[in-house]
């Protein structure tokens, strides 16, 4: 007997199961998953502090106290998504609760964590510390700002070489380890990835959605627009921004999302050309419905899979256009990230290929992983593709 | 045609300038700016010989006036009609033939144009051979790949593709450099520059001399751009790569090859000559967006490599602050993208008849 059952699956069901049907997106996707996990527990994961000690009967917690406004920023913003994801409501009203939660967060972490203005490592190997009843490390003892100068480090050694201490990928220049670094630069890398597509992200759907909704003349001026960001060579336009605008994290943040936006913008563009002669969406001019709804209650729902592709191929540049601004010199300052440990890695007088691999490789890595997840979220959202495959059980 | 040509290329002047008006706006906004001030400042001078310099630079480029008078300033200067200026510095006469001026470059004390015609070349000399190496490679691995569908060729090649694109340049670089030309490990190739200074005076071809074998200029510059030029493909050729299997896994199983085969055309005819033309456009499309990933690419590679080419000379003017030389870099990045796309629209009606844009 044939099928003839209908299909209740909804569309984004659909393309999620298609999606994850690949064996390269669930490596992207574990890998992604423990950068997250590694870019949250940093403080914990790679510390010179002992996480857990017990002296004279009183056990305390060192690192807690040395914990700054970002760690527990981050790790109670961590926390809030996990709940928030679990309640059941709309995913719009999700990301909504988790922004307003995550910003209360981060003004009360703002008044009320201090942490010591200075943090002296050699202290946590004084007796105070190591003569204890019991302890427990970071799997990764060193901080990455630990230049080991009370152990007489002489910076610069391969991995497993160091004498007295072990560093599982070697030490640069200044005596730091280089596993902690990447670590902690996890975070940048994650955050840069995610903040700076979310802003062309928001940037390309408005300028994109205009042009696509009203087309004639904002049409045409928005598409000049794109095509002047599209011609100027988008690291060229990075460079200036960041060379003459500063180089906080936060900046550089916005400045990759200002720099690449055109390309969702061409992208929505093309979808609300299609949709807005749709009947549902005349029905929705039709019966007064404020512009802001149109566009994104009724119209972007319906255009939004395409997007799922060039976003995820869009973390990955975003993440590569950090790793070269740092590679050139121009990155962060004060905070290690992939990009600029490379960049080490070059400075430094002979070659260290212990400080080239590892860096290079996380961020490899990490772009392979987004690459994979935009690769299948193409292939299952590709009408083309999807047919042959539906054709074949 | 001519017409067609010509609406292109006055169709570029608008954006050519929206190109320069961001980057001017970027810089004019910026905390600090561009002001004599901040030119003249650090140097160890006599006060009256500073303000000598802050007089100089601000009659030489207006930077004492508003930001958007200093723009118009320099598109004046910049556009090959404009105001012709008199000794006062005030603009009198219309001319149509002043010629172009770049300006001087703030950091290194030279005309622009100077500058950016010893670089240019070099960039394009590194761009020029690496696009046919990527092309010829790409559709060769492509088109083994798609008639072996399902093979073991193809099958690790799509990952391993994936792969080879997400390498980052810069770690591709460094290591290439850190491996192989590093007296630590393989000094197979020298590790700065495109070409040593003794080869300026060598013959053009290799040959063997009393001495010995003398390389000559030919092989020196191959051995200098070898790593560079590795450095600035792969990431190419992996994209072209799948594109090309992909556009040729649609033709392939088109009605108008099974007829080619009925007829009796042999398999490499049919692949070549009916399948290949037809899979071209999508090649020719990347192309056209081809150009300005090189130039990004240029600009790292150049940086590992010690390269004195337009990437380097524009992360030199960015740190330095330099606007006359970013401005300059910017837009002529520009024009050259923009001419790209201009080329890429004239191979579709090489490859394929049917386009014409009359």
């Amino acid at each position: 007997m044939t099928n003839h059952g209908v299909n209740r699956e909804s569309f984004g069901a659909r393309i999620w199961r298609r999606t994850l049907q690949g064996v390269g997106v669930k490596l992207g996707l574990a890998w992604v998953g423990l950068l997250v996990f590694v870019a949250v527990f940093a403080p914990f994961l790679a510390n010179s502090m002992p996480l857990l000690m017990s002296k004279d009967g009183v056990i305390s917690a060192p690192v807690l106290h040395y914990l700054n406004i970002e760690d527990v920023w981050v790790l109670s913003s961590f926390f809030l998504a996990l709940a928030v994801f679990r309640l059941r409501i709309s995913t719009v009203r999700r990301i909504l609760l988790f922004l307003l939660g995550s910003a209360v967060v981060a003004v009360c972490a703002n008044l009320w964590v201090k942490p010591p203005v200075l943090v002296i490592y050699d202290d946590f190997r004084i007796p105070a510390y190591t003569e204890v009843n019991w302890r427990i490390m970071p799997p990764v003892p060193y901080a990455p700002t630990d230049y080991l100068r009370d152990l007489g480090s002489k910076g610069l050694e391969a991995p497993f070489q160091s004498e007295g201490h072990l560093h599982l990928m070697g030490t640069e220049e200044n005596g730091a380890d280089v596993l902690s670094r990447m670590i902690h630069a996890a975070r940048i890398a994650l955050s840069i990835g995610l903040i700076a597509s979310g802003i062309a992200l928001t940037i390309g759907v408005v300028v994109g959605g205009l042009m696509g909704y009203f087309s004639g003349i904002v049409d045409m001026l928005g598409m000049r627009l794109v095509e002047i960001f599209e011609d100027i060579p988008t690291l060229f336009l990075l460079l200036t921004f960041v060379a003459f605008f500063g180089r906080s994290l936060y900046m550089m943040m916005v400045i990759i999302g200002v720099t690449s936006w055109s390309g969702y913008a061409r992208f929505v563009r093309t979808e609300f050309l299609k949709l807005r002669k749709q009947d549902y969406v005349q029905a929705a001019v039709a019966s007064g419905l404020p512009l802001s709804s149109i566009l994104f209650r009724h119209m972007l729902p319906n255009g939004v899979a395409p997007l799922l592709v060039s976003v995820s191929f869009g973390i990955a540049g975003a993440i590569l256009a950090e790793a070269t601004l740092s590679f050139l010199g121009l990155g962060v300052v004060d905070a290690p990230s992939w990009g600029q440990m490379l960049d080490q890695a070059v400075k430094s007088s002979t070659f260290n290929w212990w400080m080239a691999v590892f860096p290079g490789g996380a961020i490899f890595m990490t772009v392979f992983a987004y690459n994979l997840i935009g690769e299948s979220f193409r292939d299952a959202i590709d009408p083309k593709l999807s047919g042959q495959s539906e054709a074949k059980p | 045609m001519l017409t067609y040509l010509l609406r292109r290329l006055l169709l570029m002047i608008p954006t050519l300038l929206g190109i320069t008006l961001i980057v001017f706006t970027v810089m004019a906004m910026s905390p600090g700016g561009i002001s004599a001030q901040t030119l003249v400042g650090g140097m160890d001078m006599k006060p009256e010989e500073r303000l000598a310099l802050l007089n100089y630079y601000n009659k030489r480029y207006g930077l004492d006036k508003p930001a958007p008078v200093q723009y118009l300033h320099w598109l004046n200067n910049v556009s090959p009609i404009g105001f012709i200026a008199d000794e006062q510095g005030n603009y009198t006469r219309f001319s149509l033939s002043k010629g172009m001026d770049l300006g001087t470059s703030f950091q290194y004390g030279r005309p622009v144009a100077d500058i950016l015609a010893e670089r240019i070349p070099i960039t394009l000399l590194l761009n020029l051979i690496t696009i046919p190496v990527t092309y010829l490679l790409a559709i060769w691995v492509g088109m083994k790949s798609a008639s072996e569908r399902g093979g073991v060729f193809d099958v690790g090649m799509g990952m391993s593709m994936l792969a080879l694109w997400s390498i980052p340049t810069m770690l591709a670089g460094v290591l290439l450099l850190g491996f192989f030309a590093n007296v630590q490990h393989f000094q197979w190739f020298p590790t700065a520059g495109i070409g040593s200074r003794e080869a300026q005076d060598m013959p053009f071809l290799p040959h063997w001399q009393e001495t010995g074998f003398v390389r000559g200029f030919l092989l020196d510059r191959i051995w200098h751009l070898a790593l560079p030029v590795l450095c600035l493909s792969y990431g190419g050729f992996a994209a072209l790569a799948k594109l090309t299997r992909t556009s040729i896994l649609e033709n392939l199983n088109s009605d108008y090859a099974r007829t080619a085969r009925a007829k009796g055309v042999a398999e490499h005819d049919v692949l070549w000559r009916h399948v290949f033309r037809n899979s071209l456009l999508p090649l020719i499309t990347i192309s056209a967006g081809l150009l300005p990933s090189l130039l990004a690419g240029s600009l790292i590679v150049e940086n590992i490599f010690s390269i004195n080419g337009m990437g380097q000379l524009a992360v030199e003017a960015v740190k330095g602050r330099d606007r006359e030389l970013v401005l300059s870099i910017t837009w002529i990045s520009g024009f050259l993208t923009l001419i790209g796309y201009l080329l890429a629209d004239f191979c579709y009606t090489l490859a394929d008849p049917r386009v014409s844009y009359d």
